[in-house]
């Protein structure tokens, strides 16, 4: 009887192990698994943030563009009247100390 | 013996085979481990460069002129794509170019660069498909107009430094770049792991350079509307700091031709009487004349060497300050005998004539200044006029700086700064001295003979009503190829000086070969320098020290109501050929008297006629017209400077302050006025 137990005890020894075994295996491999797909998910914000960060510097650019003299200056002229000031309706105030 | 049972024999196979595996795995493992590991690594790991964040390019007041962007380049690699329809479909979905694929389908090829950058949104749709591969591209945005392009130059597409700053300044601004080691997925896609390592990139430097963004707008454009008004072929407006060296603005348009690098300082050109003052200033330095000295101008014709030399002002006699008044061409040959020809190279030389300046831009031209021995017999009399000799329009400002600035030739500059990632300035520009080229009391001679051509000369239409403008037209013959010099052919230039009494800009305005009846520098280059000025005068940031401004005001007060009529911005073109009041040779010949060229203008002539004042071009329900009928001037006592002159704006007063024993204003309050006069302002001395 004794003897029996004896080998009951290195079965499930055995199987405990392989359990475990298995057990970490398949841990390693959902690790894995989580961890490609977060690299995957990172890449692709990072593609995002990239593409954000051009559109951004394109619209900047345009909104300059936008604004310059030679883009802005017939429009104003045109529809609102607008001219360059003479010299003398530009008044510069000395400043003054106080 | 007993012989072995066929289960022990199984058995010693299995033992035999397993030992066989043990031997195996650790010959692997153990001897061949290393040599496994690193092919392993090899394919489950690669390194891949990482492109540095090539530096910004600013203006003088930090807006950014250049900046980079990622963008993505897609390529496929055809044996790895399964459905060939599916993905010219999925690209065509994405909007990319697909007919490159179809042309590298029909010729075989099996790895295809789709033209074109895209940014990441665009191909997010396609990143996961078999055969797509993305490559991260950093792309340059140049924003503003072409004109910054042609200083800051470009890259190709894949991102080498073509021309301009970009070409001259690579190593700064290109970075280091660094490399990742990334692992590969099943189907050789990147991906991040914990086993990669990333050497970082180092961006490159962020060069600030010397050009205002506003005044190089203001000349962009004016300069784009005077050569399509003038139907010129080209032109170039440069504005200088005469105190720093720093170049300010950089314009140049060419129509019809491409052209590489800036022009203002990649094509010379005779300057023709612009080089006159230098002249002057050389005879003044060597003793050889005074500004009141005279001598015989022949009525305007002079046979010299077997040709004739004929001035546009006809005068019989003109003092050494009249003859760059008027520009009389006789009169500096006449005066320029007293100088040697040695004297006259070494005069242009000096002045940096004939090498380059040194400005971080490719090709910079030298331009032409021939020694004395190889000058013709004709040279000596031309190269007074500005012919035979060709200088870059940067060279003639800078050598015009040396005027204003009180005799010192300076180094120009282009870049201010150089800023490293963390903000430190590892460079920053110094203001070099290269030579004296005049005493300062011979600049100051010259300013004044330089004020007169404003005031009373050949360039009326460049001066302002309330600063002084300094300045020299000048009109050259230009050449035709195989043609020599031809008829009808001109470059018309001015280089002005801002405020004419303590100058803050050398302005070069130079038009080439404009059409139409008038070419001469003074009628159509010195009025594009009047609308840059009163541009840069009304900007809020144009490198103008205000305080300095203040204090070079003319002291005169317009009377008369400044109610021009309206100038229409439709014709905007015909500003630049529209006559003055008076002549633009208002000179009366026969009562020239030599000792008049210096007199100070009176207030009449200090102010112009030429103003357009509010109401520009009302439109009816586009603007409301400002009412024109007389009204009250406000009242004003007991409230602070600042208060008064927000009260008199309001009213739609323009205010001049003045200081003076008593305060109040003039006219006094309560007079009635009509809107846009000027009201003097006094305050109390303190």
């Amino acid at each position: 009887m004794a003897k029996r137990g004896v080998g009951m005890r290195g079965r499930t020894l055995v199987a405990v192990v392989l359990g475990a075994f298995v057990l970490v295996a398949l841990s390693i491999v959902w690790r894995r698994t989580v961890g490609i797909g977060e690299s995957d998910r990172l890449a692709q914000l990072e593609a995002k943030r990239a593409g954000l960060e051009g559109e951004r510097v394109r619209l900047e650019s345009e909104i300059r563009d936008a604004s310059t003299r030679q883009t802005l200056g017939a429009t104003v002229e045109r529809k609102l009247g607008m001219h360059i000031p003479t010299d003398k309706q530009v008044v510069i105030l000395p400043r003054t100390s106080r | 013996m007993k012989a072995p049972t066929r289960v022990a024999v199984v058995h010693a196979f299995f033992v035999l085979f397993a030992l066989a595996l043990v031997a195996r795995a650790a010959k692997v493992q153990v001897v061949e481990g290393n040599q496994w590991v690193a092919r392993g690594k090899r394919q489950h790991f690669f390194a891949s460069a990482l492109s540095a964040p090539r530096g910004e390019i600013l203006d003088a007041s930090g807006n950014t002129l250049v900046e980079s962007r990622e963008m993505t380049r897609v390529a496929l690699a055809l044996p790895e794509v399964r459905d060939t329809a599916f993905i010219l479909r999925a690209l065509q979905r994405a909007r990319l170019d697909a007919s490159a694929v179809h042309a590298a389908i029909a010729r075989r090829r099996r790895w295809i660069d789709l033209p074109g950058l895209y940014t990441a949104s665009d191909v997010a749709s396609i990143s996961k498909l078999n055969g797509v591969h993305l490559t991260p591209v950093l792309q340059r945005v140049y924003g503003n107009s072409g004109g910054i392009k042609r200083i800051v130059g470009s890259l190709d597409g894949r991102g080498n430094a073509l021309d301009g700053l970009e070409l001259a300044l690579d190593s700064l601004l290109r970075g280091d770049s660094g490399r990742v080691r990334l692992a590969r997925d099943n189907n050789g896609r990147p991906l991040e792991s914990p086993d990669g390592w990333t050497d970082e990139p180092r961006p490159g430097s962020t060069v600030v350079l010397t050009i205002n963004n506003t005044l190089q707008d203001i000349c962009e454009r004016e300069l784009s509307i005077a050569v399509d008004s003038l139907k010129a072929e080209g032109g170039d407006i440069v504005v200088m700091n005469p105190h720093t060296g720093e170049i300010l603005a950089l314009a140049s348009n060419r129509v019809g031709r491409t052209t590489f690098g800036n022009t203002a300082v990649t094509e010379p050109f005779e300057p023709g009487s612009t080089l006159k003052p230098f002249i002057a200033a050389s005879l003044l330095e060597h003793q050889r004349a005074r500004p009141t000295d005279v001598v015989s101008t022949h009525n305007g014709k002079l046979e010299l060497d077997g040709r004739v030399i004929t001035d546009m002002h006809k005068a019989s006699a003109l003092s050494l300050a009249d003859v760059i008044r008027f520009s009389s061409n006789i009169g500096i040959v006449q005066f320029g005998q007293r100088l040697t020809p040695r004297e006259k190279y070494e005069t242009f030389r000096d002045l940096g004539f004939g090498m380059p300046l040194g400005v971080p831009l490719p090709a910079e031209a030298a331009g032409t200044l021939h020694e004395p021995r190889q000058w013709s017999r004709q040279t000596s009399a031309s190269i007074l006029m500005g012919y035979e000799i060709a200088v870059t329009p940067l060279q003639l400002v800078t050598a015009y700086s040396a005027i204003a600035n009180g005799g010192e030739l300076l180094e120009p500059h282009l870049v201010k700064e150089v800023r490293a990632l963390n903000g430190d300035v590892t460079y920053r520009a110094q203001t070099r001295a290269v030579r004296r080229v005049m005493s300062g009391e011979v600049a100051r001679t010259i300013q004044q003979m330089l004020l007169a051509v404003v005031q009373q000369g050949t360039a009326t239409r460049a001066d302002l009503a309330t600063f002084e403008v300094a300045g020299k037209s000048g009109t050259a013959r230009r050449t035709s190829t195989n043609a020599g010099y031809t008829a009808g052919n001109y470059t018309a230039s001015f280089v002005g000086l801002f405020p004419g009494n303590d100058p803050q800009y050398v302005v070069l305005v130079k038009l080439d070969n404009p059409k139409g009846a008038h070419y001469a520098g003074g009628e159509i280059a010195a009025p594009v320098t009047q609308i840059v000025l009163r541009a840069a005068l009304a900007a809020r940031d144009a490198a103008l020290d205000r305080e300095g401004l203040a204090a070079s005001e003319r002291s005169t007060i317009a009377q008369a109501p400044d109610h021009a009529p309206a100038k229409s911005a439709a014709a905007a073109g015909a500003r630049f050929v529209r006559a003055r009041g008076d002549a633009t040779d208002p000179v009366d010949r026969a009562s020239y008297d030599p000792s008049d060229n210096l007199r100070p203008p009176s207030p009449d002539e200090g102010t112009a006629s030429y103003l357009v004042d509010l109401p520009a071009s009302p439109r009816p329900g586009v603007v409301a017209p400002i009412a024109l009928t007389p009204r009250a001037i406000p009242d004003v006592r007991g409230m602070s400077i600042r208060e008064a002159v927000r009260a008199l704006h309001s009213a739609g007063f323009r205010v001049r302050i003045v200081t003076a024993s008593s305060s109040g204003t003039l006219p006094a309050a309560g007079a009635m006025a009509a809107p846009g006069s000027l009201v003097q302002l006094t305050r109390p001395l303190e």
